[in-house]
């Protein structure tokens, strides 16, 4: 819970839960953007939903003075002049727009979903994986034979690397939001049946290389581009930042992902992943991007319910088994 | 025409305000370090004021002009020097074809990057709207880059106006650069009582921090401090009280990641998972800019929004013919 904002500075206004509508928080980030916050600090995707239900809105209300809106897993941050638009007049159109939001369950957000390939246990992320054995820490008890998906499978109770891939590829993967470097998208799994979780690297992985696919938490994440990294690897994907615009795809910015898309893996082998990425450098492979699919949010919370008794076994042998593996 | 002969430390095509708008999909927008001597040097050469222009970090620049251009140097004091003669700063000068610009080091008198401005501009692409150079992703500018020896830059067509050499800034509204500084900043968005305790704001506001050598146009790292925090776990996101569920970052916000404060700066990271107790104002930004890592001290004050909006004002107004005398 929040302080009042007698008591706390860096908040300009609350407006308290009222119904399903959670706490909304308005905090101060400078005198250019503003901070705004859903409820507790839980991961809910139901407050991920409301966020791109605010977002939509706040594009329809086309508020004068506003810049640009970031939306996040429970927060949005929001980029304004403060020499047009004065704070409390945007607080104010932010509590009017809250009001008349619809309710998380009637919500439908503009969607797409991607189908991206995905090579498990590829030669690049063994490489990655293989100069971090040798260069950094020989005794990670994260890898094992020489990759991460085998500790995977031991740190969520899973059979083997089979069925890790089983769930990887059995769930759509909602992308939160984008950021930290430019198209770098933080997913979640859309079906908790799949739902798997790792600790990260300690310490962290000096090289990834670009389109290495990998998981901390429970956030499943896409190097956009070769970097350090702390994510468990479990494959490579195709580019989805392309600075040279290669692709017709990357027309109009080099950036794929959007915040609200949902990702579909298909497994290709190793040799079939290469083939496809030098045909998207060449331009002639086409993304498979399904425009507009949207999300009903209705008809997905349903489903949460109807599968709610498998998601709380499968948690119940997660922990189980979380406790008999060693952390990073 | 430009020709690289030396590029110095490091020398990037900005432009102002940079690539705003894509912060979402997860890109800061760039542009110059210090917003304020970046377009008054566009201003005293008769540019529109966020036009492309050069920003050096340290110095070390070298160039040599293909014609007849209007320049102007602002930011810190690099002892600019036309074919080895003093030139002076904050005042528009003319160079020539052939002509040989050349900045040494930043000195002890403070201040860390420097601007140069030429009428007309630089002739390089958009990418993703704006000229900008963004480091950290390699797009922008020239090329993506830092300029190079070697490098020809192209400059747009500028009809040639003599009126526009000796224009300079009023005298008294040269910034200083010292190297102790006082920065404006606006508590929160994670602040006290929630994130960190009273005690942790207060030690905040009265410390002088020293600013880490390693810093860069990503973030300008200060010292690490021990906090109290005001919880003990970050909870579902992490085992440190910094953790949170991540966010976006506001431009020019502090960072404080475990013990570390780092003042997110132009090209830095647009979203993260770690608290940021104050965010720098407007009018405030331009001083992170002229921050001399390893050396400078640093003590944040704080003001209301008013504050912030009447400094943003005043600043953006100095911005004007009203400031510019003739020689």
């Amino acid at each position: 819970m929040v302080a009042p904002n007698a008591t706390n500075r860096a908040i300009i206004d609350c407006l308290p839960a009222s119904g399903e509508r959670p706490e909304v928080v308005y905090r101060y980030a400078g005198d250019r953007f503003l901070l705004l916050e859903y409820g507790d600090m839980v991961l809910d995707l139901r407050m991920n939903f409301r966020i791109f239900g605010l977002n939509d809105a706040i594009a329809k209300a086309e508020i004068k003075g506003l810049v640009e809106t970031v939306p996040a897993l429970r927060s949005m941050l929001i980029h304004y002049d403060s020499l047009a638009l004065s704070p409390k007049r945007l607080v104010d159109t932010l509590k009017k727009l809250e009001e008349n939001l619809p309710s998380v369950e009637n919500l439908t957000i503009p969607s797409r979903r991607v189908q991206l390939p995905l090579a498990f246990e590829d030669r690049h992320t063994k490489g990655d994986i293989e100069r971090y054995v040798k260069y950094t820490r020989q005794d990670a008890p994260n890898i094992i034979n020489g990759h991460n998906i085998e500790y995977i499978a031991q740190y969520n109770g899973l059979k083997d690397k089979a069925e890790v891939i089983e769930y990887i590829c059995a769930t759509q993967w909602w992308n939160a939001c984008i950021g930290f470097w430019p198209g770098l998208p933080f997913m979640f799994p859309l079906d908790p049946r799949y739902a798997i979780v790792t600790p990260k690297y300690n310490p962290t992985r000096p090289w990834t290389v670009e389109g290495a696919v990998g998981i901390g938490g429970p956030c499943v994440a896409i190097y956009p581009v070769a970097s350090p990294g702390g994510y468990q690897l479990f494959g490579r994907t195709i580019p989805i930042f392309d600075l040279q615009q290669r692709n017709p795809v990357f027309k109009e910015n080099p950036i794929l992902l959007k915040a609200a898309d949902r990702v579909e893996w298909v497994p290709v082998s190793d040799e079939e992943l290469e083939d496809i990425r030098a045909r998207v450098h060449s331009g002639v492979y086409q993304y498979k991007v399904v425009a507009y699919e949207a999300l009903n949010v209705k008809s997905y919370l349903q489903f949460l319910e109807s599968v709610k008794d498998e998601v709380a076994t499968f948690q119940k042998r997660q922990a189980e088994a979380t406790k008999h593996v060693a952390v990073p | 025409m430009l020709e690289v002969i030396e590029g110095g430390i490091q020398t990037t095509v900005q432009e102002y305000p940079g690539r705003v708008g894509y912060l979402d999909l997860g890109t800061y927008p760039a542009g110059p370090m210090d917003h304020f001597a970046f377009r008054i040097a566009n201003l005293l050469v008769g540019n529109k004021p966020g036009t492309s222009a050069l920003e050096v970090t340290l110095g070390g620049l070298k160039v040599r002009f293909g014609d007849r251009r209007i320049v102007s140097i602002t930011g810190a004091a690099m002892q600019p020097t036309v074919n080895g003669s003093p030139v002076p700063t904050w005042q528009s000068f003319e160079v020539r074809p052939g002509d040989l610009l050349a900045l040494g080091m930043v000195k002890i008198a403070g201040g860390f990057r420097s601007y140069i401005a030429i009428n007309g501009g630089f002739d390089v692409p958009e990418y993703m709207g704006s000229r900008a150079t963004f480091t950290v992703g390699g797009f922008g500018g020239f090329q993506g880059r830092g300029l190079k020896k070697g490098d020809k830059v192209a400059l747009n067509f500028a009809p040639y106006a003599d009126k526009l050499a000796g224009r300079r800034l009023r005298n008294q509204l040269i910034p200083t650069y010292a190297s102790e500084w006082e920065i404006e900043v606006m508590r929160g968005p994670q602040a006290d009582p929630d994130y960190l305790t009273a005690e942790d704001m207060e030690t905040f506001f009265s410390k002088t921090w020293k600013v880490d050598r390693n810093s860069n146009r990503m973030g300008i790292r200060l010292e690490p401090h021990k906090w109290h925090w005001a919880r003990t776990t970050g909870g579902i996101a992490g085992g440190h009280p910094s953790n949170i569920l991540d966010n976006g970052y506001a431009v020019w916000t502090v960072n404080v990641c475990g013990d570390q404060p780092i003042i997110l700066v132009a090209d830095g990271p647009s979203l993260g998972g770690f608290i940021c107790n104050a965010t720098l104002v407007h009018a405030s930004t331009w001083k992170a800019g002229q921050l001399v890592p390893g050396r400078d001290q640093v003590r944040f004050k704080e003001v209301t929004i008013e504050e912030a909006i009447r400094m943003a004002r005043d600043l953006d107004a100095k911005v004007s013919e009203a400031s510019v005398e003739r020689e």
